[in-house]
Order: C-alpha cells, then sequence, then structure tokens
C-alpha cells in the first residue's frame, strides 16, 4: 500500500493514496472502501498512476461541512484534478463513487479519457427503490452487498474502539448528508448522463441486489455508446469480489481509448 | 410542587419482532382496540384535570407501538374543550420533522387561543427513529429544529407580515393568524436526554429543561449543567425550570405498588422501547462529542433495565403513598425540581383511575407549598 498523503483542494484536505506509472487514473471509492489500497487498484496500477482520493468524512479523514449535495463532491474532484494539474484522466468509481464520476461526467466529460462505473447508484430506475441501507444491521448490509459474504472482511474495521465507532458514524453521516433523501439518487441526473461524451464502460455484479441489473440497462440506454459487461460471481463490489477480472476488464478498455485518442 | 400528568398512549401489545418502531408491522394495530384505548387515555387526562393536577401532557411519535400520538396538537384540541383549568403541555412538537414548521406556529396559536392561553409549547428534535420514520435527513436534524424553532418564536411574537429565508425553510410572507393568546407567546419548553447542545440552547433563553426518562444520577448532572448555563447567561435559574418526566406507581403498600410496577411499569422499556441500534443513532443526528460521551458512559439499553435497575436508578417512583412522598422530596429538595410530568399505569383503566386518585388525595397535597404561584412567570419565554 502507498504511504498516504494530505492534498489541498480550495482550503479543504484531502487523503491520497498513489502508486503506479502510466497514464493517470482517478479511482472514487465506494462507501465503505475509502482510505484503502485493494487488489483492484494494486491491479490497475500495473498500468496506470492510479490517484485515489478519500471522500471527506470516509475512513477518518476530516468531514466537509460545505458537502450538501453529490454535485458538490463532484466539483470537489475535478478542483482535485486542476491541483494535481491534470487536463485528462481515466474516471474509475465504484457505487457512491460511481455516482460522483457519473455527476463529474456530465459537467466535464472532456476532462475524461474514458469513464468506468461499477455497479454505480445515483439515478432513479423505475420499478426499483433501493433497499435503505441505513435502516440494516451490519450482516443484513454484507448481505445485501456482497455475493459471497467472506470477501466483506477486506473491508472490516481493524478493530471497534470508540474512536473507530465515532469514524464509523462520521462516514455514515457523510455518506446521509448528501444521499438520504432522496435515497442513492440525485433526481437532476439521469436526463444529463446524455451529455457524457467520453467512452464509457458498466461493470456490473451479476447478482447485485443493491442496484440490479435492471439499473444497469437504464445508465447503458441512457449514456451514448456506453458498453456493459456483467460478472457472473459479483453482488454489488464486483471489484473487490472478483479484483482479478474486473481489473483487467478496466484496464482493457481504458488502454484501448489510450489508443485511440 | 407542580404535578403535570404525561400520557403516552401506548398500545400495549407483545411481539416478538426486533424492534417496536419503524418497522413493526402495523397489522398489528386494531383500531378498534384503539378507539378504546384512545378514549381511556383522553378520559385519564381529563380526570387529572379533576383530581388537582396542575397541568396535562400529550406528545409526538411515528410508526411504534410505545405512543399512538403522531399529531400531539389533535390531541390537545380534543383535551382543550373537555378541560377548563389545567394546562396542556404538548412535549412536544418535533420540529425538524416538519417540512412546513409555520404550521405549529399557526397550530399552537389555535390551540391557545381557544383554551384561553393554556397551552405549553414543546419543542423537540424527535428520537432517532423518526428520521427513519419520516425520511427527514438526520443530518439536518439541529440546524432544522434551531431555525424552525427561530421561525415559530418570530411568527408569534413579530409582527407579520416578513419574510423568513433559511436554509430549510423560506417564506416570503410570514403572518399567521390567529396569533396566541398568551404573550409575548405561550411558554416553550424543552424536553431532551441531556444533550449538551440543548441545554446551552435552551439555558440562553429560559426555557424548561425537561428531563425525559433518564436515572437520577444523570438528571442531577444535567441539572447542574443547566443552572451553570443559567448563571453564564447572566441570570438564576427558577426552579420551574428544571422539570423531570417520571413514570409513578403507588398503592397502599409498598409491595402492592412493587407488584403492580413489576407486572406493568416494564412493558415500556421491554417493548415499548425496543429497537434496532442504528434506530437509535441515525447517521448526523448526533454530533461526535455527544456520542463520545454516550458511548464512554452508556449504561444499559432499556430493553436490557430490570425492575430493581428502574428502582435503585431513579428511573421510576414506586411504593405506598408515604413511600412515594419520601421519594419526591429528593427530586424537590435535592434537586430542586419544580415540575414532575407522570403517566400512571395500573394494569386497567379503572385501576389507573384508582391509582390517581390515591396519588391526588396522598401524595400531591403535601408538596402544595407553592399552590399560589403561576410555574409560567418568567419562564419560558
Amino acid at each position: 500500500m502507498p504511504e498516504p498523503t494530505v492534498l489541498v483542494v480550495r482550503d479543504t484536505p484531502v487523503q491520497l493514496l498513489r502508486a503506479g506509472s502510466g497514464p493517470p487514473l482517478l479511482y472514487l471509492h465506494g462507501a465503505g472502501a475509502g482510505g484503502r489500497w485493494l487488489g483492484f487498484q494494486q491491479k490497475l496500477s500495473q498500468r496506470f498512476d492510479v490517484i485515489a482520493p478519500t471522500h471527506p468524512g470516509h475512513a477518518g479523514a476530516p468531514a466537509a461541512e460545505w458537502v450538501e449535495h453529490i454535485s458538490d463532491l463532484a466539483f470537489h474532484y475535478l478542483d482535485l484534478l486542476d491541483t494535481l494539474g491534470l487536463t485528462r484522466v481515466h474516471l474509475v468509481g465504484a457505487s457512491f463513487g460511481g455516482w460522483i464520476a457519473a455527476e463529474m461526467a456530465t459537467f466535464a466529460s472532456h476532462r475524461l479519457a474514458s469513464l468506468v462505473l461499477i455497479d454505480p447508484v445515483g439515478i432513479k430506475v423505475e420499478g426499483w427503490i433501493y433497499p435503505f441501507l441505513f435502516g440494516m444491521d451490519l450482516m443484513e448490509m454484507v448481505g445485501m452487498i456482497f455475493r459471497n459474504p467472506v470477501a466483506a472482511l477486506a473491508l472490516a474495521p481493524s478493530d471497534m474502539s470508540l474512536d473507530t465507532i465515532v469514524e464509523m458514524y462520521r462516514q455514515s453521516t457523510a455518506v446521509a448528508r448528501v444521499a438520504w433523501n432522496p435515497y442513492l439518487y440525485d433526481p437532476l441526473l439521469r436526463r444529463r448522463l446524455a451529455r457524457i461524451a467520453a467512452p464509457t464502460l458498466l461493470a456490473w455484479g451479476a447478482h447485485d441486489r443493491l442496484a440490479p441489473l435492471a439499473c444497469a440497462e437504464a445508465w447503458r440506454k441512457e449514456i451514448p455508446g456506453a458498453t456493459l459487461q456483467v460478472f457472473d460471481d459479483s453482488g454489488h463490489v464486483p471489484h473487490i469480489e472478483e479484483p482479478d477480472a474486473v481489473a483487467a476488464a478496466v484496464t482493457e478498455f481504458c488502454v484501448a481509448r489510450e489508443a485511440t485518442s | 410542587m407542580k404535578f403535570y400528568y404525561f400520557h403516552l398512549m401506548p398500545y400495549t401489545m407483545e411481539h416478538d419482532e426486533a424492534s417496536s418502531w419503524v418497522t413493526l408491522s402495523n397489522r398489528h394495530y386494531d383500531p378498534a382496540v384503539g378507539h378504546t384505548l384512545y378514549h381511556q387515555y383522553l378520559d385519564q387526562l381529563e380526570y387529572a384535570e379533576a383530581l388537582g393536577w396542575d397541568g396535562i401532557c400529550v406528545n409526538e411519535h411515528h410508526q411504534n407501538c410505545y405512543g399512538t400520538m403522531p399529531s400531539p396538537n389533535v390531541m390537545a384540541a380534543m383535551l382543550v374543550r373537555r378541560t377548563t383549568r389545567a394546562r396542556i403541555a404538548i412535549l412536544g412538537n418535533g420540529l425538524p420533522l416538519r417540512e412546513n414548521p409555520l404550521r405549529i406556529a399557526e397550530e399552537i396559536a389555535m390551540l391557545d387561543v381557544a383554551s384561553g392561553g393554556r397551552i405549553v409549547s414543546g419543542f423537540v428534535r424527535g428520537i432517532g427513529a423518526e428520521y427513519y420514520s419520516t425520511a427527514v435527513n438526520p443530518t439536518h436534524s439541529r440546524e432544522r429544529f434551531y431555525e424552525a424553532a427561530d421561525l415559530i418564536l418570530r411568527a408569534w411574537t413579530e409582527p407579520g407580515p416578513f419574510a423568513f429565508d433559511g436554509q430549510f425553510y423560506r417564506y416570503p410572507y410570514v403572518n399567521p393568524w390567529p396569533r396566541p393568546l398568551q404573550q409575548p407567546h405561550p411558554p416553550v419548553w424543552c424536553p431532551s436526554q441531556g444533550s449538551s447542545e440543548t441545554v446551552e440552547w435552551a439555558a440562553k433563553r429560559r426555557f424548561p429543561y425537561l428531563m425525559v426518562f433518564t436515572p437520577i444520577k444523570r438528571i442531577a448532572q444535567i441539572y447542574g449543567e443547566y443552572r451553570e448555563a443559567c448563571e453564564r447567561f447572566g441570570y438564576t435559574a427558577s426552579r420551574y425550570q428544571l422539570s423531570v418526566n417520571l413514570p409513578i406507581c403507588v398503592a397502599e403498600t409498598d409491595a402492592k405498588a412493587e407488584a403492580i410496577a413489576r407486572e406493568h411499569a416494564m412493558w415500556v422499556y421491554h417493548v415499548g422501547l425496543r429497537m434496532l441500534p442504528q434506530f437509535w443513532q441515525p447517521p448526523g443526528y448526533t454530533s461526535e462529542s455527544s456520542l463520545r460521551r454516550l458511548l464512554s458512559t452508556r449504561g444499559k439499553m432499556p430493553t436490557e433495565l430490570t425492575y430493581e435497575d428502574l428502582e435503585e436508578g431513579g428511573y421510576i417512583i414506586c411504593g405506598s403513598p408515604a413511600t412515594v412522598r419520601d421519594k419526591l422530596r429528593v427530586f424537590a429538595d435535592e434537586l430542586q425540581a419544580g415540575i414532575v410530568c407522570s403517566g400512571m399505569n395500573g394494569g386497567t383503566h379503572e385501576k389507573t383511575l384508582e391509582m390517581m386518585q390515591l396519588f391526588a388525595e396522598e401524595v400531591m397535597p403535601h408538596f402544595r407549598e407553592d399552590a399560589q404561584v403561576d410555574e409560567t412567570v418568567g419562564v419560558g419565554r
């Protein structure tokens, strides 16, 4: 795991993990995976300069009181690209991070060499209401997110000390701030997806119970030219459940866009 | 000491589900039973006035069997026309839970005018579970509470129309008709379980602080913090700013009272307050400093409390009239609490009425040194 560093983006300190060489790739983690360097990121770093910031309030990072809406986080990461002097990146976001990535793409897809969304939430899909994770206990939540519950150990907290519990509370507060109601989506986002001009890959777990494949179809329909790749042995987090296969697919997709751009 | 009769209006039932809140299916609610219960409960509140209680209390909770008053103002409206003397304390309206809190200013003003100025208006945030039931974002809870309180107080006291432009609530015209009868506005109370932020906020405004279902040691600590805050704000707290909500169980003998409490007082804790942990603490509902204080001093969950815990911890007052008098003396003399809000449960409607009568005859008269004092003068405003 690379040494964490702190980058100040418009007065907000951002905890950053960065490793690898090659074209820059911004990776936005899902809720619960902040501050971690997963096998998926490690694999991507073999071909890319992987930049993995921790969302404000996640994984022990200080909360940013100014974050009121998911678009605040999207602009936060566009500001981060400016701070790093990166005009164009591959953007990969998983789940909650995929939602932020999709918002960024609707604002500034010219900044993206490619866009990869892994089981994103963020849009309303007719006939589907996202199950309310805030109302679930840990075991229910694990059952909702993972096809194989053992894979959840990758995200287990190191201990259950008072400090850790307070950090976990800060993290769920940061998510709730932007996602409690409307729950896990931005009513404005879906119509705006048509603005995305970057080549887009949708990577989806076949057994996702939070955002099932019907959601993937809605995303594919809305983002011009998006391709969908389904991972058969995964639930909501294929990059954690099948890291090799998903990293290979993402690498192949992004490398191909390097060649054509 | 002033006595207010408090009612939760529970739908008393047994069930095996993990939570009595939010997710307990309302198929368990039988409206025919509910009809009988509402009338018994309202009869009890009306009887409290006849027996000499100074006030009667209703409160707001949603989607549970613990208390079936999602709209306390509706219950208060029924009591306004059936009582003539007692104060009607609404403890309270959940301000942040409303999308349009100006409705609270309007409804309380209506009740105050209709009741001839007998309304006490409690302001609460609502407990954590309420944010699951109403879908209001719990991370906005405290900011919405402060903003709604500001709006309501201004709506009652500033001649309208005026514009209000808050972070959560915005109105081009604030101009509610009617205005409240009590001037400058009905007394405002803050029922709470002791968060330091609420203590400060209430003390600054001379709003009475009501400790709800809290062990006596913690009540003493929070009262101390409240009094100290009042001194910092440049005045000495009146005893009528310090009130407590605790159940009372009184019978002819200690043994009889204990038997009744063991059978009927435990339901509130073991069933009524059974709740998933996340419903107690939704994200952002509690500040990090309050959460640290809560976790490091954490006692038992309500469902883990035994009768002995309640009795020894001073969560409830139970015993013969003489014993109850002695225990109340601790609140009156040592804690210097000016108002006791209590509900009673004799097991049946008739036995509850008998218990109320026993209390009114054998206990209450011993605490009436302040019979001529109006507990609302100079406080809550």
